[in-house]
């Protein structure tokens, strides 16, 4: 054993014993799963798959909802710009108050 | 073919499992409880052991069937084979160092004549040393030199590119041969 070849070695690993199981291992695996109940919840990430499963669309459907939903919450979320209109308005107003101011 | 043939089975073997059957179950148990005990047995060489880990990982199998996600796993093999790895390291870090058979005597092997005597000392010593290799290392060893997994499969199984099981397998190879020589 002084030198060892790696077909020495790979024949030795090959031939590890392996003591044989006992016959009847299988059946007393399936008698113990017989007073064994199943939980049977499901993991949330497979929930999910199989709930979007269930509504199954074409992709360009979901392209177009997903545009859609963007488009509002960008809509929603961008304030208005300041036009002219507004702020001639806002001067309107201001000298309204200064002019009550000077009566008063 | 017929491998392909097996894994559709028991990907509808594991379908109907999901629902309860235990007919199901046991044409899954019986196919598959050999290639399963003999990995365990590489690992713990005990028997009785080997038997409990691979009784353990079918009834966890039968107990949460929702593990099993047949858009997410390959093959049931070797997503099974996974959890049979994982319970055999479990019970490596709970056991004690394995421990050489008693009258066990290296000085003395060359001079026996008797070469089986010689051969079941070297392997043994063999046993031995792959239990002090690497967690990883020792993994690799055991999926690649069992006779039906491939590298792929096993590369598969560690969740590692084929390249570096090529690479953990012939570090210990080359650590098995260095430890070995020192008991010549």
């Amino acid at each position: 054993m002084s030198d060892i070849h790696d077909q020495q070695l790979e024949a030795m690993l090959r031939a590890r014993r392996v003591e044989p199981a006992s016959p009847e291992l299988a059946e007393r695996i399936l008698l113990k799963a017989q007073g064994r109940p199943q939980n049977r919840t499901m993991p949330l990430r497979q929930w999910v798959q199989r709930l979007f499963a269930e509504f199954h669309l074409p992709q360009p459907a979901y392209v177009l909802a997903c545009a859609l939903m963007i488009g509002f919450i960008v809509g929603w979320t961008v304030s208005v710009p300041h036009t002219a209109e507004d702020a001639t308005e806002t001067l309107q107003a201001q000298s309204f108050l200064y002019v009550d101011e000077d009566i008063l | 073919m017929a491998a392909d043939q097996t894994d559709q089975d028991d990907h509808d073997l594991l379908a109907r499992i999901q629902d309860g059957n235990h007919h199901a179950f046991g044409v899954l148990v019986r196919r598959h409880t050999e290639r399963f005990y003999r990995l365990a047995y590489r690992y713990v060489q005990r028997k009785d052991i080997a038997e409990d880990i691979v009784q353990d990982a079918f009834l966890k199998l039968w107990e949460h069937p929702g593990r099993w996600q047949a858009e997410r796993h390959s093959k049931f093999t070797t997503w099974f084979y996974r959890i049979v790895v994982h319970l055999c390291l479990d019970w490596q870090k709970k056991k004690r160092p394995l421990a050489l058979p008693a009258g066990l005597c290296l000085a003395d092997t060359r001079d026996t004549p008797d070469a089986a005597m010689l051969r079941t000392q070297a392997q043994t010593l063999l046993e031995k040393e792959i239990a002090a290799l690497p967690e990883r290392q020792r993994t690799a060893l055991n999926l690649c030199f069992d006779e039906e997994l491939s590298n792929q499969e096993a590369a598969e199984v560690m969740g590692v590119h084929v390249k570096a099981l090529q690479s953990l397998i012939m570090r210990a190879k080359a650590r098995l041969k260095e430890r070995m020589q020192r008991y010549g």
